[in-house]
């Protein structure tokens, strides 16, 4: 069908962007300055500097560093992250899997409550849950995470002790094999439910916390958009087949209002990757955010310049799945027209 | 029995909440349909026709909306009647689409995007048919389990039906197969032709005209005793205009049930209806049988809105508007909605309500020209001038 044409396109395109993604990369990069120095160690004299920078190609014009860089790309080699002390290619995977677990726990939270409460609160429009939903939205859109993941961390790690800092508890973790680097997966397939239980502990805070404000988006969004779907007419001709009123929100409103939400939801998991940093530094989430911002104040250049492609990477599937779900929730969208 | 009635709307007023005030959008009507009658309700934008009409299968939300006063009945069998407006919404649910359906203005905005048309017709069948739905199947009504009746209702979700047809293919097949019949059947008796292929379309790929078609086909699946149409034909070409009122006037000879018309094309009334009641300003200051009525009428309103048709013998440039505008309706005064415009207006009319009076037999009009002072308890110096019994809108 149409949709599978146009998927193609849209994948046969994708390597030109990141090829693209990865010049503005590389050059704004190297503009900071030579990344020498997370390779240099302090006692070292000024030949070993140079013998260094002619090693790793510093000494030689950007465009030739370029060529090296990509080149090593297609071989699997993104370079020495000075910050894990591991070539970027063995860690960078590890990372991901962190990230993606803890963007995708908080996606699941973000977007289901936010539909859920985004709907009750345009079919209950200016009463009560209303807003409820709206104070919710306003609070959770100008709240920073990384105050309202502190708010958090007092009360639930600090007096109560529910939740635990970091990813798992370290005798668990080694219990099990982690073939995927998503721990709450690792323990399904391991059949553990104690891990499990121990992986779900450490996620929930984080991701509670993360999914807040892209939540606060969803909610808001939901909320409009069911507000106009409700009044449209096709609403009240579902009513007038004899519909009970579950079926004429659900089937009749929700459906059409939640294509305006489809799109919200792609741009909010942009949120959910810049939230990860912040998020992953208070809750010691050894995900991309934590990684990069240690690659950042050290100024290891390998590492960040990975990252960088990896999140373009993820933002151009993003948008790609928004699309193909809207032309599956709206029939008369015509993709690629 | 004499008053054999089939719907009964008896002293119904609608009102809106806004941070302006409360508008009196519609406001002491009464009037009733007998059964097989076509009623036509004419007025003009904002006059409360639609109001009403929505009113009658209890659509118009609450709040802003609220039903302030009045009954609406509809008959049901041996002499027994129920009360839409105070009964549980469960029977009320039951009405919509089985006894009383709807068509709306525009067929476009009153099909579902982003649904197949026969999901949408399928839902009504799911709803108000699903025994026949089962028993088409092979499957008992009382002996079907609860996947038979969710699949039948289209309430089972996708990946219900996905389950179900795994496990039980041979019955999900014949319950899919039975509605798809029905749905067929239904498209087919309004003469759309290929009702298989027009099933599968989504609205968007249809015809303004095939739409309401549907749009019909949908209010008259499950033979309803009344069809309440919205101005169905506003939104279409005028060339489909015709075709569309044909069709429901032949479905309705056909099955013999009632038709309400919500229109303000008076042209259209001479040709559909059997009575009229003309609407102004939320209220009905007229109705009569629609020969009688469009022949010589008596409220100054009709008169002018008569006035304001073309006519082959209208001489260019001589077409009369009716001077001034329609009032505002919130907290409207207690007088006649008219008197502004009207040439015949006097004191009386400014303060007092004027209430549908019969004139002749199966003749009502609201004017106080057709009252005595007597009964008004008014000065007889500030009635209008009385109006001549059969007095024609000729001048």
């Amino acid at each position: 069908m149409q949709v599978r044409d146009y998927l193609l396109r849209r994948l046969a395109l994708l390597p030109f962007i990141m090829l693209g993604v990865s010049v503005i990369v590389f050059t704004l990069t190297r503009f900071t300055g030579s990344p020498v120095g997370i390779y240099a160690t302090p006692n070292m004299t000024a030949e070993e500097i140079s013998a260094l920078e002619a090693r790793y190609l510093l000494d030689q014009p950007i465009p030739l560093q370029y060529a090296a860089w990509i080149g090593g790309l297609f071989r699997g080699d993104l370079g020495w992250s000075g910050v894990s002390v591991a070539p970027v290619t063995d860690v960078i995977g590890l990372k991901f899997a962190a990230t993606f677990e803890l963007a995708l726990a908080a996606g699941f939270i973000a977007v289901f409550a936010g539909i859920a409460l985004g709907t009750l609160a345009g079919v209950r429009r200016n009463r009560l849950p209303d807003h409820g939903a709206r104070l919710f939205s306003i609070f959770g859109a100008s709240t920073p995470t990384f105050w309202f993941g502190l708010l958090l961390l007092v009360p639930f790690y600090l007096w109560l002790d529910w939740f635990p800092l970091g990813r798992s508890t370290p005798e668990i973790f080694s219990s099990i094999a982690h073939p995927t680097g998503m721990y709450t997966l690792d323990a399904v397939l391991a059949l553990n439910a104690g891990a499990f239980l121990d992986a779900v502990r450490h996620l929930v805070l984080p991701a509670v916390v993360l999914a807040f404000g892209a939540m606060a988006i969803i909610v808001r969004m939901m909320r409009s958009s069911m507000v106009e779907a409700m009044s449209e007419e096709y609403v009240d001709a579902a009513r007038a087949k004899g519909l009970p009123n579950k079926v004429v929100i659900r089937r009749h409103a929700r459906r059409n209002a939640l294509l305006p939400t489809t799109t919200v939801i792609g741009l909010s998991f942009g949120f959910l990757l810049q939230g990860a940093v912040a998020v992953e530094l208070i809750f010691r989430w050894p995900g991309l955010g934590q990684w990069v911002t240690s690659a950042v104040l050290s100024g290891d250049q390998a590492t960040i310049m990975a990252y960088v492609l990896i999140t373009a990477l993820i933002f151009m599937t993003v948008n790609l799945a928004v699309d193909i779900a809207y032309a599956y929730l709206d029939r008369r969208v015509v993709l690629g027209g | 029995m004499s008053e054999n009635w089939l719907l009964k709307v008896q002293d119904l007023s609608v009102h809106f909440h806004s941070p302006r005030g409360v508008v009196h959008a519609v406001d002491n009507v009464s009037f009733e349909i007998k059964p097989g009658e076509t009623l036509a309700l004419v007025g003009e934008t904002g006059c409360g026709k639609s109001v009403t009409a929505r009113s009658i299968l209890r659509l118009v939300p609450e709040p802003p909306g609220e039903y302030a006063s009045g009954k609406i009945l509809l008959s049901q069998d041996q002499d027994q009647s129920i009360e839409i407006l105070s009964a549980p919404i469960k029977a009320v649910r039951a009405i919509r689409g089985e006894r009383i359906s709807m068509i709306f203005q525009d067929p476009g905005k009153a099909l579902n995007p982003a649904l197949t048309i026969g999901r949408q017709l399928a839902e009504v069948f799911g709803e108000h048919r699903m025994d026949m739905i089962l028993e088409n199947a092979g499957i008992e009504p009382d002996k079907a389990s609860r996947a038979d009746k969710m699949i039948a209702q289209q309430r089972a979700s996708f990946l219900q039906i996905r389950l179900f047809s795994l496990l039980r293919s041979k019955k999900g097949k014949a319950l899919q197969k039975s509605i798809d019949d029905a749905v067929a059947r239904a498209l087919a008796d309004t003469g759309i032709p290929n009702p298989r292929k027009i099933m599968k379309s989504y609205p968007h790929e249809l015809s303004g005209g095939m739409k309401q078609r549907v749009m019909i086909a949908q209010a008259l699946a499950c033979d309803p005793d009344l069809l309440i149409a919205d101005e169905p034909t506003t939104a279409l070409d005028v060339t489909i205009q015709a075709r569309i009122l044909e069709l429901i006037q032949e479905m309705q000879k056909r099955r013999g049930m009632a038709v309400l018309y919500i229109t303000h094309d008076l042209s259209l009334v001479r040709e559909f209806a059997d009575r009229v009641a003309v609407m102004y300003a939320g209220r009905i200051v007229e109705t009569g049988p629609a020969v009688d009525v469009l022949a010589s009428p008596q409220h100054p309103y009709t008169q002018g809105l008569l006035g304001a048709i073309p006519h082959r013998r209208t001489p260019r440039g001589q077409l009369a508007a009716i001077p001034g505008s329609v009032p505002q309706l919130v907290s409207p005064p207690a007088q006649c909605h008219f008197a502004s415009r009207c040439k015949w207006a006097a004191e009386a009319c400014k303060s007092v309500v004027p209430l549908l009076n019969s004139t002749e037999t199966s003749r009502k009009v609201a004017c106080l020209r057709f009252d005595t002072a007597e009964k008004l308890s008014v000065d007889i110096g500030d009635m209008p001038a009385r109006a001549e019994m059969g007095e024609v809108a000729a001048e």
